[in-house]
């Protein structure tokens, strides 16, 4: 297990050098960023002065091993646009993005285990089909639109809920409702679809006759068989809340990363882009890490092999 | 001949103008703000206004600030030397009057008994340390106004007395410092603490005070009491960044915002009429015309080509569909508020008979085509424009930018990047119309496609002068020759659009930033 571990850290780390490199060039493919900085009516001298004060001007070489220098040491540099330390930007963002990353799995599982499971016991009936095109709807209808619909009913019409801002438990639930309901369809759809393979497995049958319950058979039999590729959909699925929370930041005014992230590509703010995307893939990384490992106690067979 | 100048000061870019354009600035129910009493408000005491913005802060320091954002916060806590009052007139702040003791030399008396938040007064050397601080390159400040007109640094003569010095004649430098150029900052306080520290816990002389900003939910200030202006109305101004329009006028109809700010027209229709909100407008200082290459051969060298191009286009039509009536048509490409504005000029009317007889007369009795550029936000406009200069025969064939590359284009070979034509949104935050034509008159301007001896004499005149009569004289006489030469395809200037509740007392000024120091709630 440790050396399976070991071996997945380090090609991380690979992944994570060339992820760097990638971003940096890519980045500065994008534009200048001293000419989003300065008025439209800036001289060549304004432009070229603000350039070394930034450190842009420069070789690419140079400003690309000082960046990588950096990273070594865990300094993600200075953001262009807001002047202060990149880390600190994201910090100060991070919490809120993973607020509502959290609410909106929460929101998803709890509604999407008991969803999949009854669809797939009740599968072919009337009732199935009601549930798995609600989800549906969930799914195919973009965030924004969730959001201000949300956001009519529950602040305008029956004013219970904020419509928009961080703060306590109620300003969460708007957003995490309107973030979650994607990934509720998703886990909910490939729950029932494993769980009506594994219904009609042989060792389903054999617990049945043994005189077990429903239950039983479905919590301890079922679904643990049925969770291995959900755990691996629930491991992607945190990855894109992560990432995806632009749309139900945008619209709910969630001081997250996500709407730093929309205005640091704007920004050509190219140390701020390029700190969010590492984070961003190290964050896959490591769940996708810990994926694996949540398999290896799921699944015997992959602990063993 | 004075070496070109590029317009030093529309320093926002056009995205950012967008935002600016619905923000308000003071209001004054007649008083200047250079009096020492400021209550001229109508509603009660105190009270808390909490107002939205389509975009959060990114510094405290007035200084390295370059975002409309950024300004509608700090205009709260820092003073400049000059500012603008509700009839837009230049008026001083933290300076009481101003002369031109010769073209490059400004000097300026400065408002005894003010002191910063911290206790240090403000003096004649609080304003040279400010305004070489903003020129020094190692701050690395995006503005550039003063730079750009050659400002080279402040004189002290007495404690209340100082001279700004620049290497060329500079007409407008108390215009220029009613914006950033001229906000004053405390010397002790940044050379104790640093800039760092600075940037994140501000302190100026302004009517109201830092007291916490929470990045990306909210900026929280409270009164200041012993303001040198008078203790405003409100005691504490709540600013949230509410990028989604639609958000923030829910917000607005819940009771959470108490105004909203950083819309144009066409946005504030969901809550025309909605009880408990009222929607303030004002005409602002944003600008649209199209830009035409007179220079290339084709169509467009021919002035009466260009003439009928501006017969065809019906502004009011076009204010009507892209401001939903939230603008005003102008003549050439300044609004009324701009010194230089000259009522004697008449917009073109819309006539698209006479459109087709002079195209005829110009040898295309059956039009011609061409192709038209404009960033996002003004797609609507372009296809708008396209539609009715189709009408006369002229096709146009359109292409739409993203705002920043739109932005990147527009440098590239004088705008020629984006084609022969392109929507142009421009602000001048002097108020003079000095910056709404730096860009585009001269032949070596930035972005100008007209070569025009007279109009480049003209333009001279106004830029080297000090004197007002010779500048509005050669304002206007520019003003008739751009009708008559039709470099341009003249549009309208938008309106500042403010909805907000009831309970609030509030006017902006033309300028828009949000300066609440009158404002009221209750």
């Amino acid at each position: 297990m440790a050396r399976f571990v070991l071996i997945r850290i380090g090609h991380a780390l690979l992944v994570l050098v060339c992820v760097a490199t990638l971003v940096f060039f890519l980045d500065r493919v994008t534009g200048n960023p001293v000419q989003v900085l300065l008025p439209p009516d800036a001289t060549v001298a304004d432009a070229q002065q603000l350039s070394q004060a930034l450190g842009l001007d420069k070789p690419l070489i140079v400003q690309y091993l000082h960046y990588m220098g950096g990273l070594a040491h865990l300094d993600l540099g200075q953001s262009l646009y807001y002047r202060s330390d990149v880390v600190t930007l994201i910090a100060q963002r991070l919490p809120a993005t993973a607020e509502l990353a959290a609410g909106a799995l929460v929101f998803a599982l709890v509604l999407a285990v008991p969803a999949g499971l009854f669809a797939a016991v009740k599968r072919g009936s009337m009732v199935d089909t009601a549930l798995m095109s609600l989800v549906l709807l969930g799914q195919c209808t973009p965030a924004f639109y969730i959001g201000i619909i949300l956001i009519w009913v529950f602040s305008i019409i029956f004013p219970v809920l904020p419509s928009s801002g961080i703060g306590g438990l109620n300003h969460l639930i708007l957003p995490a409702i309107t973030l979650g309901s994607y990934s509720l369809a998703v886990i909910a759809r490939i729950l029932r679809t494993q769980l009506i393979e594994v219904f009609g497995e042989d060792y389903i049958r054999t617990a049945r006759a043994k005189g077990l319950s429903g239950m039983r058979v479905i919590v301890g039999h079922a679904l643990r068989n049925a969770s291995l590729p959900v755990v691996t959909v629930v491991g992607l699925e945190i990855g894109s809340l992560l990432g995806g929370a632009i749309l139900t930041e945008t619209v709910f005014a969630w001081p997250g990363l996500g709407q730093l992230t929309v205005q640091a590509i704007d920004n050509r703010d190219f140390p701020l882009v390029q700190g969010i995307v590492m984070l961003f893939v190290t964050t896959f990384l490591v769940v996708n890490l810990l994926v694996d490992l949540v398999y290896g106690v799921i699944d015997p067979r992959v602990r063993l092999s | 001949m004075t070496p070109t100048r590029p317009n030093p000061f529309s320093r926002r870019d056009f995205m950012r103008a967008s935002a600016l354009a619905a923000a308000g600035g003071t209001l004054l129910a007649g008083c200047s703000t250079s009096s020492s009493s400021g209550s001229g408000s109508k509603g009660s005491l105190g009270g808390t206004l909490t107002m939205s913005q389509p975009a959060d802060a990114t510094t405290m320091d007035p200084q390295l600030q370059g975002d409309v954002a950024d300004m509608n916060i700090l205009i709260n806590m820092f003073d400049c030397l000059t500012t603008r009052d509700s009839q837009n007139r230049l008026v001083g702040q933290l300076a009481t009057s101003w002369t031109a003791v010769n073209p490059t030399t400004w000097r300026f008396t400065l408002r005894k008994g003010v002191k910063f938040h911290n206790g240090e007064p403000f003096n004649a050397a609080a304003m040279k340390y400010s305004i070489e601080r903003l020129l020094d390159p190692k701050t690395g400040s995006p503005i550039v106004e003063f730079a750009d007109a050659g400002v080279t640094g402040v004189n002290v003569i007495d404690e209340y007395t100082a001279d700004i010095v620049s290497k060329i004649p500079a007409p407008i430098i108390p215009e220029q410092c009613a914006l950033f150029d001229g906000v004053m900052v405390p010397p002790n306080y940044i050379e104790e603490k640093g800039a760092a520290y600075f940037a994140k816990n501000p302190v100026g002389t302004g009517p109201f005070k830092f007291v916490q900003w929470q990045p990306g939910a909210q900026v929280v200030l409270e009164a200041n009491p012993s303001y040198w202006g008078g203790a405003p109305s409100l005691s504490q101004l709540i600013i949230k960044p509410v990028p989604d329009s639609a958000t923030a006028l829910a917000s607005l109809q819940s009771g959470e915002l108490d105004m909203v700010t950083g819309l144009v027209g066409s946005d504030v229709q969901p809550v025309a009429g909605a009880s408990g909100i009222k929607i303030v407008s004002v005409p602002g200082i944003r600008c649209y015309f199209v830009n035409l290459d007179t220079e290339a051969s084709g169509p467009l060298a021919d002035v009466r080509v260009r003439q009928a191009l501006n017969y065809a286009v019906d502004v009011d039509a076009l204010i009507k569909v892209v401001l939903a009536g939230y603008g005003q048509q102008i003549a050439t490409m300044f609004p009324s508020s701009a010194f230089g504005y000259s009522s004697t000029v008449k917009p073109y009317p819309y006539d698209p008979q006479k459109a087709k007889q002079l195209l005829a007369a110009a040898g295309y009795p059956n039009g011609f085509s061409t192709k038209m550029s404009a960033n996002a936000t003004n797609s609507l406009l372009l296809q708008a424009i396209a539609g009715q200069l189709a009408k006369v025969g002229v096709q146009v064939s359109q292409k739409t930018y993203a705002v920043q590359t739109f932005t990147e284009l527009d440098y590239v070979n004088q705008g020629n990047a984006l084609g022969p034509t392109y929507v142009v949104n421009n602000s001048g935050w002097s108020m003079d119309a000095y910056s709404y034509l730096q860009s585009y008159i001269r032949p070596t301007s930035r972005s100008s496609r007209w070569n025009n001896a007279q109009a480049t004499q003209l333009v001279t005149t106004e830029q080297t002068s000090v004197e007002p009569a010779a500048r509005q004289a050669a304002f206007a006489q520019l003003q008739n020759l751009m009708i008559e030469q039709a470099p341009f395809i003249f549009l309208f200037v938008s309106d500042l659009v403010l909805p907000m509740s009831t309970q609030v007392t509030f006017k902006p000024n033309a300028l828009g930033m949000q300066a609440m120091t009158n404002a009221s709630i209750g």
